[in-house]
């Protein structure tokens, strides 16, 4: 049995191959030269290379944070590109002028971007690397007056927005990765959805890390103005490398009275192989501020890929009666380490918030939720619940909870389970009783695991998240 | 807190080691110097140290109090009232020095003829075999500066041994009397609870009067095969007094540690237990009452480390807030990659009466094997108003359900304590401390 668990956890991973594209890499090394380089690169105002040059002077003074449960190799900061963007041929118009190239790599992940634009009614603002090329359904957006694009362009065509809210709700100097990103970040997604306009569509955007050494530095921004609602996916997968990729993206989320945000990710970057050799690093900040009066964010994860996994999308929830939820499915595997988990700082009276998260942790690998629920004294009748379970794959791996919770307001009621737990011998003995497969037992017991999280997901992504633990796992139990 | 008043301030503690007699046995010597060393190697410290992240103990460094050398004088009469009822074998120590006048032994001689209970200083040469293996063999001193201190001070303390397959009957009174102010007290204990034993412990920590003095604590206890252990711990200390605590407990095969802590006392306190399931099949249960008011500050840091298999742990531990008082809450459950078949609950409860009060409370799991039940829950929150409902629909006005309820979330912590009079004494307590008109 254990033999057939093996086969299918180390299955190799599907995506590693490098799309052969001319690119355009700045030189290796990080100094103020290489920040004057992207801003002059991108055509930068003035105001956003001083945001730069400001976190990166923050950035200098800062030191890399030791308390969460990974281990990694001091990162050379000095030996990565920061920035690196494919040539374009020509300004494109329509699909049809996508470098073909790079629409066959999507063709291999098998996103067939129109079709899923098309059939899905999802529009793809598509991000290779670090520069946005192509956009589709931007029209229809805009006729209810949405704006959904690159941030890059966003700062020429809608400068006030993103001056406006950049920076608001992760500050240049929240964290080490966070003031790093603010420095160097090169593109990222822009979405802004005006008063009481209601999404018509699922909005989406494929990060894809190209270039050998090059850092991503993704910068999202959502802005909900007051009665909006929008749901916004983020998928990602990286090609085979065997030098560490360092990720450190920051998305921000803005939602003012009564505004809807939704944000889900599938993570399913490079691994690393089995012996722990290679793999993203992905230190990521994210970040939903509640501001308005009865506003929800509510982020949904699922993470499988990615050497290490350092990540925490919280929630400030200042608005009263506010809403916050966190749903998450964290999977390692082999020497994957992840660190992951939520933060809930409830502000406003009666705000709410959910946690659920699911840890699976298979192999030699170690995977901690961390997470800290937060209620300031003003924020009376607040709520929160909280359950976190883990459960491990074989003895040499490990899962650990660290839940912090804070209690500053005695009309709260906060609440918070956890458990551990593993397949047992007895249930796959109860499915072969039924003539149900070990391999496809393993694969129902994981999914009812995670059913909490994948029914937060629409509907693609939970059909593909149950396929990626399938195959991520494969192999592992016995 | 700048480093330099606190380095100081440990130095200028250590100074009180002046008075201190060389030992001698070379080993025990030996241990104090290595305390001594590892005091200068560290720091007091700050809330930015993890351990020590919601717990400030700054103000303690402006008290570098002095332990007291001179036997006291008290007599019965003035302690009478912290006796347990019947009477039991009692150790009292007065600012931390042995008062053999209050004191007594009443073991049942038939039975109890070779179990030890008396000071350490009296008894170290005499057991020196026994006890070379054990004492400040389990209270790991390398990581914490208080510990350190304790064990730099050792002369004396509470010393119980129970041999093989004796069960003593009489729970066992440890009393420690704070009289003095401006005084640091060490108090040490250590326990020897040998294959098949069975013993009932209680750690009674008082004062006799407000006013602003240290404890430094630190207890260790051993567990052999197949032993039982209940310990009690109760901190009264005065409400301006600062009281800083370790048990470390070590448990082998089969062996069953029940303990519960409550705590009501200090203005600042901090109480670390670390179990360790070293043998196959040892469990543990370990309960907490923390009830305080004002602008106390109680935090209790747990650590129940499963190192072999089939252990069993349950851990309960509640919190009642009131005035503008701190409580923390950090519970660890470690499970090693052997410790396979380890069942471990954990509960932190914790009720908040004021709006000023508040709470941090962190139950954290870390586990490196996968054939294990391991769950916890933390909940912080106010009486629930169905509970409210429920027996105001029986006929009981709101306030008289509201302090009923109070009551019974600390009671059913006391209640597991076995010696009447003092469930009595401490039921009586949280009544007095909760009820509201």
């Amino acid at each position: 049995m254990s033999a057939v668990l093996q086969n299918l956890v180390n299955q190799p991973y599907k995506h590693g191959f490098v799309t052969e594209i001319e690119s355009d890499v700045a030189p290796k090394g990080l100094n103020e030269g290489t920040i004057r380089l992207i801003s002059a690169k991108k055509n930068e105002p003035e105001w956003l290379l001083e945001f730069r040059l400001k976190a990166y002077q923050k950035w200098l003074t800062m030191e890399a944070p030791q308390w969460p449960n990974i281990k990694y190799p001091k990162i050379d900061f000095q030996a990565i590109s920061y920035y690196s963007a494919p040539k374009p041929r020509k300004k494109l118009g329509s699909m049809d002028e996508v470098d073909p190239e790079l629409l066959r790599t999507f063709e291999k992940l098998g996103v067939p971007m129109h079709e899923r634009a098309v059939l899905a009614g999802v529009a793809v603002d598509v991000i290779f690397d670090s520069v946005s090329v192509a956009t589709t359904y931007k029209q229809k957006l805009a006729e209810v007056g949405i704006i959904f694009g690159s941030i890059s362009e966003a700062v020429h065509t809608h400068p006030d927005l993103v001056r406006q809210y950049l920076g608001t709700v992760v500050p240049i100097g929240d964290n080490y990765y966070a003031a790093l990103n603010s420095a160097v970040f090169t593109d990222g997604s822009f979405c802004f959805i005006p008063k009481g306009v209601k999404c018509p569509m699922d909005l989406s955007t494929y990060f894809r890390i190209n270039t050998q050494e090059s850092g991503q530095f993704e910068r999202t921004l959502i802005i909900a103005e007051e009665g909006a609602s929008v749901s916004y996916l983020e998928g990602c997968t990286a090609p085979r490398f065997d030098t560490n990729q360092l990720h450190a993206a920051v998305v921000e989320l803005i939602a003012h009275d009564n505004a809807d945000i939704k944000y889900s990710t599938v993570q399913n970057w490079y691994a690393g192989d089995e012996n722990g050799i290679g793999g993203i690093f992905n230190f990521v900040t994210k970040r939903g501020l509640a501001k308005g009066v009865n506003s929800r964010i509510s982020w949904t994860q699922v993470e499988t890929g990615s050497a290490i996994t350092w990540k925490y999308p919280s929630c400030v929830l200042q608005g009263d009666n506010s809403v916050g939820e966190f749903y998450s499915v964290a999977v390692t595997n082999n020497y994957q380490q992840a660190d992951t988990g939520t933060k809930m700082i409830h502000l406003g009276k009666n705000t709410r918030s959910t946690i659920v998260s699911k840890g699976i942790s298979a192999g030699h690998s170690n995977n901690s939720y961390r997470g800290l629920v937060r209620i300031a004294p003003t924020a009376a009748g607040a709520r929160n619940y909280s359950q976190c379970d883990s459960m491990l794959i074989g003895d040499q791996c490990s899962a650990s909870t660290f839940p912090y919770i804070q209690v500053r307001n005695n009309s709260a009621i906060v609440e918070h389970e956890a458990s551990t737990s593993k397949i047992g011998e007895d249930q796959l003995f109860y499915f072969a009783q039924r003539g149900i497969s070990n391999e496809e037992a393993v694969s129902m017991i994981i999914n009812g695991f995670c059913k909490d999280v994948f029914q937060q997901l629409p509907m693609e992504f939970a059909v593909e998240a149950t396929k990626l633990l399938g195959f991520k796992l494969e192999g592992s139990v016995g | 807190m700048s480093v330099a008043t606190a380095s100081g301030y440990l130095e200028s503690l250590l100074q009180g080691r002046r008075q201190l007699q060389a030992s001698p046995l070379a080993w025990f010597d030996r241990l104090r110097a290595d305390a001594v060393e590892r005091v200068g190697a560290q720091r007091v410290p700050t809330t930015r140290n993890e351990e020590w992240r919601f717990t400030d103990i700054s103000p303690l460094i402006k008290l570098p109090f002095q332990p007291v050398y001179t036997a006291s004088n008290l007599q019965a009469a003035e302690v009478e009232h912290f006796y347990l009822d019947p009477a039991a074998p009692r150790l009292v120590f007065v600012d931390g020095v042995y008062a053999p006048q209050l004191s007594t032994q009443l073991l049942n001689p038939a039975t109890d003829s070779n179990v030890v209970i008396t000071n350490l200083s009296a008894a170290i040469s005499a057991h020196v075999m026994v006890l070379e293996p054990h004492l400040g063999r389990y209270a790991e001193f390398h990581n914490n500066v208080f510990t350190a201190l304790n064990t730099a001070f050792l002369h004396d303390g509470a010393l119980i041994i129970v041999p093989r397959n004796v069960s003593v009957d009489m729970p066992v009174h440890l009393l420690f009397i704070a009289t003095q102010k401006e005084a640091t007290s060490y108090p040490r204990c250590l326990l020897i609870a040998e294959s098949g034993s069975a013993v009932t412990v209680i750690e009674d920590h008082v004062a006799l009067q407000e006013g602003v003095y240290v404890t430094n604590a630190v207890a260790e206890i051993a567990l052999a095969d197949n032993a039982r252990v209940n310990h009690i711990r109760v901190q009264r200390d005065s409400s301006q007094a600062f009281h800083i605590a370790s048990c470390a407990v070590s448990l082998a095969q089969a062996s069953c540690y029940q303990s519960t802590s409550i705590t009501l006392g200090a203005r600042i306190s901090r109480y670390n237990l670390n179990v360790r399931l070293t043998g196959e099949g040892a469990e543990c249960t370990v309960d907490g009452l923390t009830l305080i008011a004002e602008r106390q500050l109680a935090d209790t840091h747990t650590c129940i480390d499963h190192v072999k298999p089939y252990g069993i742990s349950r851990q309960s531990h509640k919190c009642i807030v009131d005035g503008a008082a701190h409580a923390v809450f950090n519970g660890k459950i470690i499970v090693h990659p052997d410790a396979q078949h380890t069942d471990s609950t954990q509960s932190s409860r914790n009720l908040l009466l004021s709006g000023r009060a508040h709470i941090d409370t962190k139950p954290q799991l870390e586990i490196f094997a996968d054939d294990v039940k391991c769950a916890h829950g933390a909940t912080v929150g106010q009486l629930d108003s169905e509970e409210i409902f429920y027996l105001m629909s029986r006929g009981l006005s709101e306030m008289t359900a509201r302090n009923l309820l109070t009551y019974a979330f600390g009671a059913e912590i006391i209640e597991r304590i076995p010696i009447v009079s003092l469930k009595h004494r401490l039921e009586q307590t949280v009544l007095e401390r909760t009820q509201r008109n």
